[in-house]
């Protein structure tokens, strides 16, 4: 299997049920968006998922995971650190390979961060380390992606860019994401969460955003 | 050995009390041996003593060679079994003080330098060049047989510190280690007092193939029982007078075997004029 | 700006560290590294079979030295808060400060050498020995605490409110939490201090513990031993509430803190003994001073320092190694809890005594004495940043294993590393001094050869020189401290 499946699934956090009732299958090929409000389940459904084949699948989660002292080029190989030997990583910890630092030199500049790549993360803006963390989860080089917003802090041209990078280098993909426009322009399809249930599931081009508008009650708007 | 350590304790922390000093006549030895069997050894001492004077006498015993002369000048003991410098040393730090008695063998003592067996050096008249280099432990800091008289022979027949001399210098702590350390190799070359190196021989507890002796060097004046100078005025007129007198008819065998010595002879300060010199000659004591 | 400062600290924290490490190196030539013994194996077999098959001595003996043991460490250390209470109230005055500062620079033993001389080998020497250091630690301590405490509620007393009232309404509530607390963890400290008084002769587990294992009587000194471990682990549960008072009394019970005072020798040491020679003699004091210093001030101070240096440094990658192993990022339940069982040993043990017994198995040389500093610290160092990167929350796809150390945990812990290595330099120092008693030929040889020679006027010398030097090392770390930016931390004894 390389999708996902959830069937008549409960998801707890801390003894408490927060998703109830999941039926969720999604298969190889499906670029998925969630949407819903802050605090609706978005993570612990990502979590779920990833839960169940966590080797295949390019993990960004929402709280970046940086290492502040490790210069960026660092953070962005740690990606693959179950990939080689121990002993290889550590090479490349004192001294990177040329091979490795070619190629996470060409993804650093398609993230934008070709000019930083020997700065501890600690110095970077708040966008720049939300790149290098969407970075690192690109460097894994998985058939999956899973991104709990991972371009939510970046500034929407170049998250738009992102995204489609995403889209490119991955089979499946399924996003948390709050831009409704963007999930709408990235994805084929579109789970909206509220109150706890799944309140819609349904290809992207089939939804208007008078559909989506129910998801957030709390919105003044 | 638990009744031994349980006196051993009760002594140790009895020290700590002021009040029982008052009326008592307290006494101490230099820990120039097995600990374990100093208040084995002096306790009957003591029993004797208190027997011969008609007031309590009490053995305490002490850490180390510093700490006898330390508990003599805060009057913590009143009378101490001191080495030749340990004697020097507390006398010159409580005037009046004397020395009254030293074992028929102290006024002509010896050291022994002692050798593992893996250095080649064999016994000699003399010391020799041999000597260079290897490395050697001394006693206590303190000692006059462990470190005194052996440093300065060293000295005079070198004409440099044994620091130099030596690649390596150690202070063991006491006579007994010094032999444990020598035997077992950690030290190639030690210094240390004839008469506990033959008492242990006798009693078999060394391993003479390990280690033997390879020169012993020229007599000198060692150790003395001395008494502090307020003693008659404490204890009564002349009381100074009896303890000597106590000393020197001690004959039981089973009494001398605590020091090893034969017998008691009366000593003076000017006894240890000699000893005193050698430790303002080596740097160890500043003239006065 | 932040940034720029930030970037220095990245690039300076390595540099620093890479300093360490070859000032290390630069010291190794004039270290004395050598196995001495012809045999160790056998010693070790001895000391072995004496830790698991322990001859007991009585109840008595052993309770004895227990409750002296326990007596010596809590009248020294209230007497040691009390008067340390007293001068942190007045911190902010430099005099103040450098008193404190001159107090905590020697060492409990050396106080102890000095106390013997005034008060002979009684209770008041002993609890002087560990109050008075205390006093200068605690007045450091509590002072800072002071400075620490929230100035509104002070700045909004009326206005003529006195100072003690202003102290007693505001500031000492304000503080009062981390005060006791740090009262309490010093008591643990305060335990260690009094075992090791037994070593020149105080009544402790230290006197048996010594004369035992220094003539090789391994099993009648391994319930000692453990009575120390057990005495110092188990703390932190009987050790609190109304326990505390109730110890102290016990304390003034057992051994009351008196001494024969001896008005005459106390005047004699004072104006006399403690005078240089040639002043007392009226020589010239020169070529007295220049014996000294070529003698043993300049040596001593070498021997220190680089004993210090590789001290410090095999601490440091002792900590670095261990920590993983009481870390819940790393290992199961089950190593974590050997591995936090061993640490607590070596961080129990004083260091005295591991010098001890590691020059006992290595014969002498300064090796025993850098494996004792090393494993000591080492082991305070591993707890403590074993228990920082507990707080540590790690990415669900965090590597594990080696790569979850290096790239993960170890430079997330770098900076705290570094800082708590500082801290301990000046300890470090501090304990190289007093292994100078084994024989190893640091300054505090040369003071305890002045002692036992009773010249008391080059022991106050050194004395004087040894606590320079802490000072000196202490004001080095502070100020590195501050380059780096690394913030204040937990004291640790």
């Amino acid at each position: 299997m390389t999708g996902f499946r959830l069937q008549q699934a409960a998801l707890t956090v801390g003894g408490q049920t927060v998703l109830h009732d999941l039926d969720i299958t999604i298969r190889p090929g499906e670029r998925v968006a969630l949407l819903g409000e802050s605090g609706a389940g978005k993570t612990t459904l990502l979590r779920a998922l990833r839960e169940q084949q966590p080797n295949r699948i390019a993990w960004c989660p929402q709280q970046p995971g940086l290492v502040p002292v490790l210069p960026v080029f660092h953070n962005l190989y740690m990606g693959r650190l179950d990939q080689y030997a121990t002993a290889y990583n550590l090479l490349n910890l004192i001294r990177p390979t040329p091979a490795r630092r070619r190629e996470v030199t060409e993804l650093a500049d398609r993230l934008g961060l070709g000019d930083q790549l020997w700065k501890p993360v600690e110095q970077l803006s708040g966008g720049q380390q939300s790149r290098v963390n969407l970075g690192r989860a690109l460097y894994q080089q998985r058939p999956l992606f899973i991104g709990d917003e991972p371009v939510s802090a970046i500034d929407e041209r170049q998250g738009a860019d992102l995204l489609t990078l995403i889209c490119e280098q991955h089979e499946t993909v399924v996003l948390a994401l709050h831009n409704i426009d963007q999930a709408l322009a990235h994805c084929n399809r579109i789970i909206g969460i509220r109150a706890g249930r799944v309140a819609f599931d349904s290809p992207s081009d089939q939804l208007t955003s008078a559909d989506i508008k129910p998801l957030y009650p709390s919105d003044a708007s | 050995m638990n009744r031994i350590t349980k006196t051993l304790c009760v002594s140790i922390a009895s020290l700590l009390t002021p009040a029982v000093l008052a009326d008592t006549f307290v006494f101490t030895a230099i820990p120039d041996q097995d600990e374990r069997q100093l208040t084995e050894r002096f306790g009957k001492i003591a029993d004797y003593l208190e027997q011969q004077l008609e007031v309590d006498v009490q053995y305490i015993p002490v850490k180390s060679y510093s700490a006898a002369v330390s508990a003599f000048r805060s009057d913590q003991v009143q009378m101490a079994w001191f080495g030749g410098l340990t004697g020097v040393q507390a006398r010159q730090l409580v005037p009046g003080s004397q020395a009254i008695a030293q074992g028929v063998e102290d006024t002509a003592f010896i050291s022994y330098f002692i050798a593992h067996e893996s250095t080649g050096l064999a016994p000699a008249d003399s010391l020799t060049d041999t000597l260079r280099g290897k490395s050697f432990t001394f006693g206590s800091k303190g000692s006059t047989s462990g470190r005194l008289m052996p440093e300065f022979y060293l000295r005079e027949q070198f004409g440099e510190a044994p620091e130099t001399l030596f690649n390596r210098v150690g202070f063991s702590g006491d006579h007994s280690r010094t032999i444990a350390l020598v035997e077992s190799g950690a030290y190639d070359v030690g210094a240390v007092n004839y008469a506990v190196w033959d008492a242990g021989v006798e009693a078999g507890d060394i391993d003479t193939d390990a280690v033997q002796v390879i020169w012993e060097t020229p007599a000198y004046p060692d150790y003395q029982w001395t008494i502090r100078g307020d003693a008659d005025a404490r204890f009564g007129d002349g009381f100074t007078q009896r303890v000597q007198q106590a000393l020197l008819d001690m004959t039981d065998p089973d009494l001398l075997a605590a020091f090893p010595r034969s017998g008691f002879i009366p000593a003076t300060n000017a006894d240890y004029a000699p000893i005193e010199a050698t430790a303002v000659t080596i740097g160890i004591m500043d003239a006065q | 700006m932040t940034t720029r400062l930030q970037l220095r600290d990245t690039g300076a924290m390595r540099r620093t560290t890479g300093l360490f490490i070859l000032l290390a190196l630069l010291c190794l030539p004039w270290a004395d590294i050598a196995v001495h013994t012809l045999d160790p194996g056998r010693e070790l077999g001895r000391l072995a079979q004496g830790l698991l098959w322990p001859q007991w001595p009585t109840t008595r003996t052993l309770a004895e030295a227990i409750a002296s043991t326990l007596a010596f460490a809590f009248q020294g250390v209230a007497l040691g808060a009390i008067a340390g209470f007293g001068l942190a109230l007045l911190y902010r005055r430099r005099a103040v400060r450098w008193l404190a500062a001159s107090l905590r620079a020697v060492h409990e033993l050396f106080w102890a050498l000095l106390f013997i001389q005034l008060f002979g080998l009684s209770t008041l020497a002993g609890v002087l020995a560990i109050a008075v250091p205390y006093a200068g630690i605690f007045a450091k301590v509590y002072g800072e605490l002071f400075e620490e405490t929230d100035p509104a509620p002070r700045q909004a007393l009326p206005a003529n409110a006195s100072r003690l009232s202003s102290l007693m309404f505001t500031t000492l509530p304000q503080a009062w939490p981390n005060l006791a607390a740090y009262t309490r963890y010093r008591l643990e400290c305060g335990i260690r201090s009094s075992a090791v008084l037994g070593f020149i002769g105080l009544p402790t587990l230290g006197y048996h513990l010594e004369s035992l294992l220094r003539q090789g009587f391994y099993a009648e000194a391994a319930p000692f031993f453990y009575a120390l471990l057990i005495l110092i682990a188990t703390q932190h549960r009987w050790c609190r509430g109304w326990m505390i008072p109730a110890m102290l009394l016990a304390a003034l019970w057992w051994l009351p803190p008196v001494a024969p005072v001896n008005g005459a020798l106390i005047w004699q040491f004072l104006t006399h003994d403690i005078v240089p020679a040639p002043l007392r003699s009226g020589m010239d004091a020169l070529p007295w001073f220049m014996d000294l210093w070529q003698g043993q001030l300049w040596p001593g101070l070498i021997n220190t320092l680089v004993l210090a240096m590789l001290s410090l440094v095999v601490m440091g990658l002792l900590g670095v190694m261990l920590f993983p192993t009481v870390s819940r990022l790393f290992g199961n339940r089950w190593t974590r809890g050997l591995s936090h069982g061993v640490l607590v040993i070596l961080r129990s043990l004083p260091e005295y005594l591991l010098a001890f017994i590691a020059l006992i198995l290595l014969g002498p040389s300064m090796l025993p004495a850098i494996i004792a500093l090393g494993l000591h610290n080492g082991a305070i160092i591993a707890h403590l940043i074993g228990q920082y990167s507990n707080t540590l929350v790690l990415r669900d796809d965090a590597a594990r294993g080696l790569n979850r150390y290096f790239f993960e945990v170890l430079p997330r812990q770098f900076r705290l590393f570094l800082a708590f290595s500082l801290y301990r330099f000046e300890t470090v120092i501090r304990e190289t001094a007093i292994l100078g008693m084994l024989g190893i030929p640091t300054l505090g040889f040369f003071i305890d050869s002045a002692f036992a020679e009773f010249r008391f006027d080059r022991a106050v010398m050194l004395l004087v020189a040894s606590a320079v030097l802490n000072i000196a090392v202490d004001g080095c770390a502070r100020i590195i401290r501050r380059r780096l930016h690394l913030q204040q931390q937990v004291q640790v004894c």
